[in-house]
């Protein structure tokens, strides 16, 4: 435009000076047509004049139209455009940081449950298995102690059955030795009775050691009497704790069938837990890494803010620099233009990423590269 | 007892997921939202490693670790720079106020935990 304008003047002041140098040329000629010729010419150039200051006006007014659109641009246009890029940004923020919460919360909440049915020891099912084991097979112990017993007091009962035999046959010892002392008083009196009157205190003694044999001959059969009820009684108890021994036999033998049973089924179900629960655990470990990974990419949004937020601030710089274009042009018609290399450059001047600079420079490979999650030889330790 | 770590980053998200895998590893956590946050919250406890942002708004993690090095409580609590930024010149600047550590975003967490397990106080 400044081109443009300065090539026009240049044109009308060469053709304004050669009209002034005809209309001279006739003022210093004669006669009358000259005369009339000089003022022709002076009025095209009065013509020419007008049209010049026209094209002037229309040209000025066009520069201020200009400057002012362009002030208005970065007064009106530019903070809308700044304010939808920081609102654009500070939403994704918002949704990432929640997004990011929600994760945190259910990364945890599987770690819970992974510390939970991890744990082994006294709360494991294995283990609760083993204490089961053990107390049934205590019990299963003592049963068997029980019947360890009542042997043994079958055995002693046994042996008392040998007493009594051996009682049985003290009493019929007994019986005998009444019944040879019987007869020694038999024939004592019989001797008695041959001596006559010198007899008679021996036939009286044979008397009373007949009555001693007789009482012990009783005696001797009550105590066969009842050795022999006691006998009887301790068989049949012997009968019947023999019979309660096999019974409770019987009875140890199926309890130990059926806790065996109840044991292998109950191992069975823990079995298959731990098995359900070494696959939930392997699944949540796998969901939680899954997680993890995702938060891990959920990253890019800090970068991104960033760059919006240098673009942002790059993009408000403009208005200002619009608006003392304009009033450079108020204040003596120059036209400046804003300085688009400074811009640019102190754009360059905010970036912190290396893939801004990347992407500056125009590489996108490399701006690519460089946003990617870096590696351990990225650390630099001092 | 745990051994705790104060995370300082104007990003909400990022200082979630460095706590995620702080967590994991059975640290507890401290947070702080820029420098002078991370300044108003420290007050001082126990710290055993610090991870700072360097571009951060009210107080960068460059002014921050110059400021922890006047405190008696922290002079001599190492603090890693977790930052995007990338420049060396920036990097010497980290170096020259005490910074142990720089590593750049995004990161991954077994990353940061070697680096953490490196540096921690015992």
């Amino acid at each position: 435009m400044t081109r443009f304008l300065t090539s026009f003047l240049q044109r009308w002041q060469c053709t304004a000076f050669a009209l002034a140098s005809g209309a001279a040329a006739c003022a210093t000629g004669r006669g009358a047509a000259p005369v009339v010729g000089g003022a022709a010419l002076l009025a095209a150039g009065a013509v020419l004049d007008g049209a010049r200051r026209r094209r002037e006006t229309r040209a000025r007014t066009d520069a201020a139209g200009f400057v002012a659109g362009a002030d208005a641009l970065g007064r009106d246009v530019m903070p809308v455009w700044s304010a939808h890029i920081e609102t654009s940004r500070a939403q994704m923020e918002t949704a990432v940081a929640a997004l990011t919460s929600r994760f945190a919360g259910i990364v945890d909440r599987l770690d819970q449950t992974l510390r939970a049915t991890g744990q082994g020891g006294d709360h494991g099912l294995a283990a609760v298995f083993d204490h089961s084991n053990g107390e049934l097979r205590g019990v299963l112990d003592s049963l068997k102690a029980a019947m360890a017993s009542n042997a043994t007091l079958h055995t002693e009962v046994q042996d008392l059955g040998r007493f009594v035999a051996e009682l049985q046959q003290m009493a019929g010892e007994v019986a005998s030795i009444a019944h040879q002392t019987n007869l020694l008083a038999i024939n004592a009196a019989i001797e008695a009775a041959h001596a006559g009157a010198e007899g008679r205190g021996f036939a009286v003694l044979a008397q009373e050691v007949r009555k001693l044999s007789a009482l012990s001959g009783e005696t001797g059969q009550r105590m066969a009497d009842k050795v022999a009820h006691i006998a009887s009684a301790m068989a049949a108890a012997r009968a019947t704790a023999e019979d309660s021994a096999r019974r409770e036999a019987a009875q140890a033998e199926a309890s130990e069938g059926a806790i065996h049973g109840v044991l292998e089924r109950f191992r069975g179900v823990t079995e298959a837990m731990e098995s359900s629960t070494a696959a939930l655990q392997r699944e949540s470990a796998g969901i939680q890494g899954e997680i993890v990974e995702a938060l891990v990419q959920l990253q890019f949004q800090d970068r991104v803010s960033q760059r919006m937020n240098h673009v942002r601030h790059n993009i408000e710089r403009l208005p200002a620099l619009l608006a003392e274009s304009r009033e450079a042009f108020d204040a003596s018609g120059a036209l400046r233009p804003v300085d688009a290399a400074a811009l640019l450059h102190e754009l360059e001047g905010s970036y912190a990423m290396a893939d801004e600079r990347a992407t500056h420079a125009g590489d996108a490979a490399k701006a690519s590269a460089a946003a990617a999650v870096a590696d351990l030889e990225e650390v630099t330790f001092f | 007892m745990a051994k705790t770590i104060m995370i300082v980053d104007d990003s909400t998200s990022l200082r979630q997921v460095v706590g995620i895998a702080l967590r994991s590893a059975g640290y507890d956590v401290l947070e702080g939202s820029d420098g002078a946050d991370a300044l108003k919250k420290l007050t001082g406890q126990k710290v055993h490693l610090i991870i700072s942002d360097v571009n951060m708004p009210n107080m960068d993690g460059i002014t921050l670790v110059k400021e922890l090095k006047k405190l008696p409580a922290y002079k001599f609590t190492p603090i890693v720079m977790l930052t995007t930024e990338s420049a060396d010149g920036k990097k010497a600047e980290g170096q020259a106020a005490g910074a142990k550590a720089w590593m750049l975003k995004p990161f991954n967490p077994p990353q940061l935990l070697a680096v953490v397990q490196k540096l921690v106080l015992p």
